[in-house]
This record gives structure tokens, C-alpha cells and sequence, in this order.
């Protein structure tokens, strides 16, 4: 794995608008083409292997926390659980995940997995290739998300009810959108009959028990990208327990338990000798080096970390009422004070591409930016 | 690991796209107000400027709201970011029968 620093496109601002990238920049960059990522194959077969393996571990590891009800740990409230253990023994459809991992010295560790919401599919999927299309066609990525996507919308047609498709995510942010219009853009490709609706938007129509559309439809089918803790926060979520339809949400009730930190105390519990897995606990004095996370927090946020049981780095943020773990630092490589964390997708239960972010800071935050990759 | 040659989007490149486009200067730059409400039962606001105006309304406003009624679509009135809630009260058969807004808090689910 190496940083490569390049001349970016001339005109690499249209060229990526052309795509519908829109929030390549804020106040500061975020679709970073300064510099790409390259990789060997054999570290790529290495991610992709590792990525297959965690897939597998993580799904024993729902199970685990089922059978031993566990939910406790990871903060779930109790009227969601029955849900929660439907989805998983009826195996309700799933897509997509983005583990996040450290890769050095050609060690691959297991900092989080994004289970539920991940983000930035699209630069992975789309902009990163079509930057390569012009940078060096020659070259391949590791990435067949975009293919894997489709297919996989295709499989899951029916598994879904025959009814249109929903997608939804937040109505004021560009990212979200993009990444929603994304996923339902595959969709369509793989034959779906699919409509957008902003999450604010979705009503409950209570003397019928259901979720409806703007024009009082049904919704039986929803793709959302809205964290599942955001949706049971306030009682309209309660709702979902008692919809009629037993409509379909995807990602499914289950990933709350992959999506929450508390599964990396878990995983490490279950499964020690895994390469992959970093020592992590539930309690603070297990470690002296360690990295203190809330169960449930995004880009970044409240994040704690410790060598010598000093505080070396953290961050500010909202979350951290539900808890914490605490799980041992591992160090992202660093490339000219550049820390590079790769998020490696799992689509349709396969490993499918890959993306980088890079930080100046030890912390991945919202503040990062999205570097291309190919294989040499 | 190889990607196909050719990659389709049929949605997302056109519908993004619109949301770049510079707005229409007129409506963005004028001082006079823009009076809407969301149907015939609730009274008149000021349209509010949510920091996107121009093609961004292609998503955001005039989205309708109504029902089915023995085979015909009949739209009741729309629900629109742009309009204030003193201009969506009021009240008709659908409004009372739905409620929304439930989910949304948050400003991006980013990971």
C-alpha cells in the first residue's frame, strides 16, 4: 500500500459533477485526487479474504448475542427485540455493509464495522472508477460495487413484497441523497419498481395501522438510509412495531446489533485468535493503550484516545449516553501525515470494493477525505 | 475484481445533476415575498428560504398530499419545507387521518 501524489484532472470538478458528485467540497475538499492509493493484487486478495472472513464472524456473533439476550449492552429497547429476532430467523433482505479497517504493515485490524447506514458507496462505486477511466484505464480497483449492487437488488426482488420499493434518507443533506438516489438508481437496474420519499415525509396513518406516502400508498418495502437508534428514539417509532403491513426494512431490524460498537467486545470474546480483531472490552481498565468509543456515534465523534492512560486525542460530540467500549489503539498508517482508514464493502454477502479516507488527524472524521485507489 | 467496461446510471446522474444548476437569478435575488399555503384550509405565509431555492425546489417543495378514493387519485393539498405551519393548518379529511414528520431528526447519517 502506498501514497502516490499525482496532478489532479484539470477539470476534475465538472468531471465529477457530470456524475451527480455534488459535495466533492465543503469548506474544505472531500473528493481528494492529489494523490491515489496503490496496492498490490496480493494485498487486495488479502482484504478481500479478510472482509469474506468478518462477514462470516459477525453473523455467528448475532447470533451469539440472541441466544445469550445481550441486547442490554448494546442499549436496544426492549419492544424492539421481538422485531429485531423476526428479521433475523426470517431472514429479511439485507445489502450492504463497510467495514473499516487498519492497514499496516500488512496487518489488516478490525476498527468498526458500518452496518446500517454506511456512506460514501457512491464515491466508492462510481467516482473513484470513472477518475480511473481517466487516470489510467490499463489499471484495475478493487471495486465491484456497483455491479455486485445491482445483481443483488435483482436476488432480493423476491424476497420483497410485489410492491414498489422505497428509499429514504434526511431531506437537507446533498451526501445522503446521493447516496440514496445511488442505491435506488441500482435498484432500477436490477428491476425494481422504486420510489423516493424523504423520511420526515413517511406518515402513519394510525386508524389503519401501516406507513403511507405522500399520496396515502402503503409503504410495504423501504430502503432507508436513517439509522435504526434514530428511528426508535422518539415514540412514532414505536410504530414500526405495530405496522400491519410487517413492512420490510432494509437494512433489516438485526444490523442494530452489527452496527453498535458493542459488537467489537463481542467479537473479540468470541473470537480471540482472529487475526483481524482487536482486544476490546466493555470495562476501561483492561487496557492502557486504547481507543475510548461511544456504542453509538458517527463520523467521528466523542471519540477518547489513550496511551498511558492519558488522553492523547478526542473529540467533541453528542453521543456516549448509551455507553461505551473500549478497544485497544491500533495506529492507521500513515503516509506524510496523511492516516489512511480503508472501508471495505460487503454486498450481497460478498466482499465487493473498497474506498479510502484519510486524515490528517489520528481520529477518521467528518473532516476526511475520499482518495482514490487501483492495483499496480 | 475487475469492473465491467461500461457502467449505466439511469436515475441518479440527471437528477443530481439539476441540483447544481444555478438557480434562477430573479427568484433567488428578489426582495419581494412569495406568499403560499398548503391548501385552500390553512391561510397564506411568507415562503421560507431554506438555503437552496433555485433547481434544489425540484425536490423540496409542493410535494402533494391526498388519497385514492374509488379508483381516483384526489390530491388534498401539499406539504413543503418552504411552508410555514401557521400555512398548514387547517383542516380536511386527509390531514386529520395521517400523521408525519415522526422520523427526521439528525443532520446526515455520514459514516
Amino acid at each position: 500500500m502506498e501514497r502516490i501524489t499525482i496532478q489532479p484532472r484539470n477539470n476534475w470538478q465538472s468531471a465529477v459533477e457530470k456524475l451527480g458528485f455534488g459535495f466533492h467540497t465543503t469548506n474544505i475538499p472531500y473528493w481528494d485526487e492529489s494523490a491515489y492509493y496503490s496496492f498490490t493484487m496480493p494485498e487486495v486478495l488479502k482484504l478481500e479474504k479478510a472482509t469474506a472472513e468478518l462477514w462470516d464472524l459477525c453473523l455467528g456473533a448475532v447470533q451469539h448475542v440472541m441466544d445469550n439476550n445481550l441486547y442490554q449492552q448494546f442499549g436496544i429497547p426492549e419492544y424492539i427485540i421481538p422485531l429485531i429476532e423476526k428479521s433475523w430467523t426470517e431472514d429479511h433482505p439485507a445489502i450492504y455493509g463497510r467495514f473499516d479497517f487498519s492497514y499496516k504493515n500488512g496487518d489488516i485490524k478490525l476498527l468498526e464495522f458500518n452496518a446500517d447506514t454506511p456512506t460514501s458507496l457512491y464515491e466508492a462505486g462510481i467516482v473513484q472508477w470513472f477518475w480511473l477511466q481517466d487516470f489510467d484505464k490499463s489499471k484495475d480497483q478493487f471495486n465491484s460495487i456497483h455491479e455486485k449492487l445491482i445483481a443483488y437488488w435483482r436476488y432480493l426482488k423476491q424476497y420483497l413484497y410485489d410492491d414498489t420499493l422505497y428509499f429514504t434518507c434526511l431531506k437537507e443533506t446533498l451526501e445522503d441523497l446521493t447516496n440514496t438516489e445511488y442505491m435506488r438508481d441500482c435498484a432500477m437496474q436490477g428491476g425494481l419498481e422504486t420510489e423516493l420519499i424523504f423520511i420526515d415525509d413517511i406518515g402513519w396513518d394510525a386508524s389503519r395501522e401501516v406507513f403511507v406516502d405522500m399520496k396515502e400508498k402503503d409503504i410495504k418495502n423501504i430502503f432507508k438510509l436513517y439509522p435504526w437508534e434514530w428511528m426508535l428514539k422518539d415514540d412514532f417509532g414505536k410504530n414500526i412495531a405495530a405496522d400491519k403491513n410487517k413492512s420490510l426494512w432494509v437494512e433489516p431490524a438485526w444490523k442494530m446489533i452489527l452496527s453498535n460498537k458493542a459488537i467489537l467486545p463481542i467479537l473479540w470474546q468470541l473470537y480471540p485468535q482472529c487475526p483481524y480483531i482487536l482486544p476490546a472490552y466493555f470495562e476501561a481498565d483492561r487496557l492502557t493503550d486504547y481507543v475510548k468509543k461511544p456504542i453509538l456515534s458517527r463520523e467521528g465523534a466523542n471519540i477518547d484516545i489513550i496511551q498511558n492512560n492519558l488522553s492523547i486525542e478526542k473529540t467533541e460530540g453528542e453521543y456516549g449516553k448509551e455507553g461505551f467500549i473500549y478497544q485497544q489503539l491500533c495506529s492507521l498508517p500513515e503516509f506524510n501525515g496523511n492516516h489512511a482508514v480503508i472501508g471495505s464493502w460487503v454486498i450481497g454477502q460478498q466482499p465487493a470494493g473498497m474506498g479510502i479516507r484519510e486524515s490528517t488527524s489520528l481520529i477518521t472524521n467528518n473532516t476526511s477525505r475520499f482518495v482514490p485507489h487501483l492495483i499496480d | 475484481m475487475k469492473k465491467s467496461k461500461y457502467i449505466e446510471l439511469v436515475l441518479i446522474t440527471a437528477a443530481l445533476a439539476s441540483c447544481h444548476q444555478p438557480g434562477n437569478k430573479d427568484w433567488e435575488s428578489g426582495n419581494g415575498h412569495t406568499y403560499i399555503r398548503s391548501d385552500s384550509t390553512a391561510p397564506y405565509s411568507p415562503m421560507r428560504r431554506n438555503g437552496y431555492g433555485g433547481a434544489r425546489m425540484w425536490y423540496y417543495a409542493f410535494r402533494p398530499y391526498g388519497n385514492y378514493n374509488n379508483g381516483y387519485y384526489e390530491r388534498a393539498g401539499y406539504y413543503s419545507d418552504a411552508i410555514h405551519e401557521s400555512a398548514n393548518i387547517g383542516s380536511n379529511s386527509f390531514k386529520g387521518s395521517v400523521v408525519r414528520g415522526g422520523f427526521g431528526g439528525g443532520f446526515s447519517v455520514s459514516s
